[in-house]
């Protein structure tokens, strides 16, 4: 029968053991986190996005390496899924992209009277740079590609190569078909921009896509704040948009 | 209660209550965000109301773990707590700590990393605050007239407990570096050094209630925490699996966490084993009841639940989804705080010479609460398991999955609801019991005297012989 102290013993060299197996392996891991997360590639920039990573505690919410709280979307791959242009718009005021649905802070990304124009857009330039070297970062393959998807037809789904929106300037590409679709492609929050054109009239449309508030006071559309070669380059899009 | 100075576990179980109460309010905060009422966005966001809910979580658990000590070490060491004052000084400095880290999350004030939220300058007052509490119990052990094995497992576990939050406080500009060492505080604390403190209290309990000989239960509290540090230890691999680490952590991981259930199971049939080897009927039938609950439950929610996602093969899919809340909350219920609440149940009575543990409202408390944890832990499963197929295997957008579980946070709050109504109960009854008095120490100890079968241990100093229960 065993004994307090052979249980003793087994106690004791157990934990010990395991204790010195974990240390190595925690040096050789160690050891290979530079080359695993392109350590060399982490700028001033990437580290000052980790820094509002964990100022704001983003994983109070979202999952970053699978590590946060479930509450928001899983953030490793989001430069994938998303471009630039669409993540810096969103983040300026993250409800008016997803109105009435689950809601996001509006943190120092946008210009208040707290935070100057500049820093507003150094703060989401650094937040993207971070997310831009977590996507590099050897994760053994996490997060997988969905293995049961149907062939869906996101916003992120590439463009077909004869679709009329390859013309289409990078903005409504990534902007505007998050909630408008176009030949098919795209969100169903909006109506879709097939003969825009014909609908409406160009001083029309400059003026709702400027300041949609300001033409229908109760629409779910925000106010993109768009103005100048911009708004230019999209209403000349919108106005190539005709069925007749 | 044997000593004057046991007295001061009272206010630490006290605090526990309140700490405990709000957590469950800052949880339906989090469940009516989740079925998409979220009315209080403004001033208390989700990652607010998720920090505070884990952070008081933590720091009620640690008064209990103090107030259990404090309890048990003067009984085990047979002497009063070496500096009285010291621990009323830490009592309070613990309390004001938490307190000012909590209000800071509502402004903002922390540092963002999962558990660890707490901002530094307070880390540095924790420390100074659980070196002041370590030293006063190690000074009660070694003063003592015996050294049991269940004063020195729960001291070993406490003091390494403290040395593991050291780690957490190295933060690196690497987000893959600073991941690494939040886990050896967060995964070395609950599956690692807290079992050490979970098999000391458990080990009391049993010594008490059921009357099985000291040595019989001291010696398998070896094996189990052998084993617990066996698998837990290695076992930290399952979170180095897709957060940057090299793939062999796949492997080790694997296979150790997959050992983890065998601590928690051998915990379990330690408990019943011992419960129903004891010759003893102990008229504190409810403590005995939290006891053996807390050995059970903690093997299926940390057990069982933690197996059920922690191989790599399923991991790659269920991490960092709604699965983890499934499993991270029947654990810490059924591991730790039923853990404290049995110790409390235990030790009211002989605190204040009050025999509250009758009647229908202790029982309440126990089944409302457990089975409202069930309830809860299945509608976290439903959400998880959803959001696994549909979202990660599926393909479907994130939002469009969440608002179609929306109905099942309903139901997250309707067990939520069932589970504090039984912590309610239980809160009613610990107030019921009203303040501790000396008069009843005066009379446990001469109960006690009579009876005298708590025998000494072979490891105590003073040699007692040990009669056989």
């Amino acid at each position: 029968m065993l004994t307090k102290s052979a249980a003793k013993a087994f106690f004791l060299g157990g934990t010990a053991l395991c204790s010195i197996a974990f240390v190595l392996l925690s040096m050789d891991t160690l050891a290979q986190f530079p080359e695993r997360s392109n350590q060399d590639e982490m700028t001033e920039s990437v580290v000052r996005g980790h820094m509002i990573w964990n100022k704001n505690n983003c994983m109070g919410c979202h999952t970053l390496l699978g590590e946060g709280a479930y509450y928001a979307p899983e953030l490793t791959q989001v430069v994938k899924r998303r471009s630039d242009v669409w993540l810096t718009e969103f983040l300026k005021d993250p409800e008016r992209m997803f109105p009435g649905r689950r809601k996001m802070v509006k943190y120092d990304f946008y210009d208040a009277d707290e935070v100057g124009a500049e820093e507003a857009k150094k703060n989401i330039d650094d937040t993207l740079a971070f997310f831009h070297w977590v996507a590099r970062i050897d994760t053994n393959g996490f997060p997988a590609e969905p293995d049961m998807a149907p062939a869906n037809a996101l916003a992120t789904a590439p463009i077909a190569a004869n679709s009329i929106l390859n013309a289409a300037p990078e903005y409504v590409k990534s902007v505007c078909i998050g909630c408008h679709s176009i030949e098919g492609q795209g969100g169903t929050v909006g109506p879709a921009l097939d003969g825009v054109a014909d609908r409406f009239d160009a001083e029309y449309l400059r003026k709702w896509v400027a300041d949609p508030l300001s033409v229908k006071p109760d629409t779910t559309m925000p106010n993109l704040g768009l103005k100048g070669e911009q708004l230019d380059d999209i209403l000349n899009f919108l106005g190539t948009l005709k069925e007749n | 209660m044997r000593f004057q100075s046991q007295k001061i576990a009272w206010y630490f179980f006290a605090a526990c209550m309140g700490l405990f109460v709000l957590q469950l309010i800052y949880g339906f905060i989090l469940g009516f965000d989740r079925m998409g009422w979220e009315g209080l966005h403004e001033i208390i966001p989700f990652n607010v109301a998720r920090a505070t809910h884990t952070n008081l979580l933590v720091v009620w658990l640690l008064a209990g773990f103090m107030g259990a000590a404090y309890y048990i070490i003067p009984e085990e060491a047979d002497r009063e707590i070496w500096s009285p004052k010291l621990a009323w000084i830490q009592y309070f400095s613990l309390l004001a700590v938490g307190v000012v880290a909590i209000i800071g999350y509502h402004f903002n004030i922390w540092e963002g990393r999962k558990f660890l939220e707490i901002p530094r300058p307070l880390d540095y007052l924790v420390v100074v605050n659980v070196l002041a509490f370590l030293f006063n119990i190690l000074m009660t052990i070694w003063k003592g007239k015996r050294m049991t094995t269940t004063a020195m497992v729960l001291f070993f576990g406490l003091l390494t407990a403290a040395l593991l939050y050291l780690p957490g406080m190295w933060t690196f500009d690497n987000l893959v570096h600073d991941s690494y060492f939040r886990w050896w505080v967060v995964h070395l604390w609950v599956e690692g050094v807290w079992e050490l403190i979970m098999g000391a209290i458990l080990s009391f309990l049993l010594i008490k209630l059921t009357g099985v000989d000291r040595e019989v239960i001291e010696k398998w509290l070896y094996i189990i925490v052998g084993f617990t540090f066996l698998s837990g230890i290695l076992g930290t691999g399952h979170h180095y699996y897709f957060t940057g680490g090299p793939s062999y952590w796949l492997m080790i991981g694997g296979v150790f966490s997959a050992l983890e259930p065998l601590a928690f199971l051998g915990m379990a049939l330690y408990a019943i084993a011992m419960a129903r080897r004891g010759g003893r009927k102990h008229p504190n039938r409810i403590a005995l009841s939290w006891t053996i609950g807390c050995a059970v439950m903690s093997f299926v929610g940390a057990g069982a639940l933690g197996f059920a996602h922690t191989l790599p093969q399923v991991n790659l899919w269920t991490h960092g989804t709604l699965v983890t809340a499934m499993h991270g909350h029947m654990a810490f219920w059924g591991a730790y705080c039923m853990l404290i609440l049995a110790l409390i149940s235990y030790a009211l009575p002989e605190m204040t010479g009050r025999k509250n543990y009758k009647g229908w409202m202790p029982e309440w408390a126990f089944w409302c609460s457990n089975i409202g944890m069930i309830c809860m832990t299945g509608a976290f499963a439903v959400m998880g398991v959803a959001q696994v197929y549909l979202e990660r295997k599926a393909g479907m957008d994130f939002l469009d999955v969440q608002e179609g579980l929306e109905v099942h946070a309903f139901a997250l709050i309707l067990a939520g609801a069932l589970f504090t109504f039984g912590i309610v109960l239980f809160v009613k009854n610990f107030i019921s019991y009203g303040l501790p008095s000396d008069e009843a120490m005066i009379a446990n100890a001469s109960e006690a005297d009579a009876t005298a079968s708590d025998s000494g241990s072979t490891d105590a100093i003073d040699g007692a012989a040990a009669p056989q229960a």
